[in-house]
């Protein structure tokens, strides 16, 4: 039976035949370059741990082997400050895991606006040349005006100084929100404290520009009020109860 | 058999200047604006719309005998879809930066009028071999003022070409004071309105 293009079953055989190749094309090419992207992620992932570390980078040196030798990738239970360095940690899928509701929770307070948070995170110990604790990176996001904000803080030993931030994905209004991978703003993080004598998170964008001498107080940038609120409270959120507090309470006791 | 040699060369000659896709049916120009303001950008864009070109036509006029009529061009927009998502993938990986520079624009490709253009008004009625040689002169025709427009925007807007400075500007401590107005898209406009007008004053001189 010679085929009759032109009759309905016709039509329906060749846009179902159609369909199904070109969807075979797509699949075939996304399933060869798979393991090349699940590679660049891993690169990129190091890269921004390295840069948040305040590493050099610039040397000869490979940033895969720097990474190697100074980075511990570790996985933190967030409610007990439980660690595990077990298993692939580095190809521990956070988002999926703060979506999925069988390994995330509800956060009681959304300061962050993020609807639901993991129960377990990487972070990153960071070890100087002697093989001790020289600081910690750990992922924060939250919601900034349009988009969520993803990013690293590191942390000095003392679980309390900013060594620095860096913001690596965002969709901030282009022109005046995306200052937020513009070293001019994020060094001002640098070595402020994140907690008051108290131990509340104290870390504040704030508005008109922070007072000299100002510990916790990161100057604002007119015109993104939201967006530099959403990176405050991004922090806040992560450094809170809910976020690493006892993580790092027990780091703390342990170390010192 | 010479007449046939004769056509094929001028499927493939006539479209780089003759019947310009961009210049003289003025199609395709969004991203001729969006994507010509440096020599980098041009070429890659050019690179992937002859990939989509030449395989969508060729996919297309294999199968043109087995296409219904009533769905010809959703299906030549499926393919050519499929094929902008595959360009898309690959060029993200093998340069994440330069895909980030052409953002949206390589998605566009599948809204290009050159290459819906080519699949309805050739590659529908000619067998693959000829398809193929028509777009792979198309997306010449494409890639020259691309490649034109882009030449004299980066030159002039920012004394470089391909990255590389070829005109000292003031800033690095040259003498060439760089025109901000070749880096903004409508500087394009003249430049293709230029080039549209030189075309039909040669084609004109040769009757």
């Amino acid at each position: 039976m010679a085929f009759k293009k032109d009759t309905i079953v016709g039509t329906m055989i060749f846009t179902v035949t159609l369909c199904l190749l070109c969807s075979f094309m797509i699949t075939g090419t996304a399933e060869l370059l798979k393991e090349r992207k699940l590679v660049k992620k891993r690169d990129e992932l190091q890269r921004y741990v390295l840069m948040a570390a305040d590493v050099d980078m610039s040397g000869d040196k490979d940033f895969r082997e720097i990474f190697k030798t100074s980075v511990v990738p570790m996985l933190v239970e967030l409610d007990t400050g439980v660690v595990s360095t077990e298993g692939n940690v580095m190809d521990f899928d956070d988002r999926m895991a703060a979506i999925n509701p069988e390994t995330s929770i509800k956060p009681k307070k959304d300061t962050a606006r993020i609807k639901s948070r993991a129960n377990q995170v990487r972070v990153f110990k960071i070890l100087d040349d002697k093989g001790e604790l020289a600081s910690l990176v750990v992922p924060v996001y939250g919601k900034g005006l349009w988009s969520m904000l993803y990013g690293f803080v590191a942390v000095k030993s003392d679980m309390n100084t900013i060594g620095n931030l860096v913001i690596y994905e965002h969709g901030e209004t282009p022109g005046i929100g995306d200052f937020l991978n513009d070293p001019e703003w994020t060094d001002k993080f640098r070595d402020k404290q994140i907690f008051d004598e108290k131990g509340k998170v104290a870390i504040k964008v704030v508005k008109g520009g922070a007072k000299e001498g100002d510990i916790h107080g990161i100057d604002a940038v007119s015109g993104a009020t939201m967006t530099g609120r959403g990176v405050q409270r991004s922090i806040q959120f992560w450094f809170g109860n809910e976020g690493y507090q006892t993580f790092l309470n027990k780091l703390k006791a342990s170390e010192v | 058999m010479s007449t046939h040699t004769a056509s094929t060369r001028d499927i493939l000659t006539s479209p780089i200047f003759a019947n310009n896709p961009v210049a003289m049916q003025v199609l395709g120009v969004c991203s001729a604006l969006a994507v010509s303001n440096s020599m980098k950008t041009a070429l890659v864009m050019t690179l992937a719309v002859t990939f989509v070109l030449v395989f969508s036509n060729l996919i297309i006029s294999s199968i043109r005998r087995l296409i219904p009529n009533s769905v010809r061009i959703i299906a030549q927009m499926t393919v050519i879809a499929s094929l902008v998502i595959i360009v898309d993938m690959v060029l993200q990986d093998v340069a994440y930066e330069l895909s980030r520079q052409l953002s949206v624009f390589v998605g566009l490709i599948i809204t290009n009028c050159i290459i819906m253009g080519r699949a309805e008004a050739f590659a529908m009625k000619n067998p693959p071999h000829l398809a193929v040689v028509d777009a792979l002169g198309n997306a010449m025709g494409y890639g020259v003022i691309l490649l034109g427009v882009a030449f004299v925007r980066e030159l002039l807007g920012s004394g470089n070409l391909f990255g590389y400075e070829v005109l000292q500007t003031v800033e690095n401590g040259g003498w060439y004071l760089a025109n901000e107005m070749f880096k903004l898209p409508p500087s394009a406009f003249f430049l293709i309105g230029l080039m549209i007008w030189s075309i039909n004053v040669i084609q004109r001189k040769r009757g």
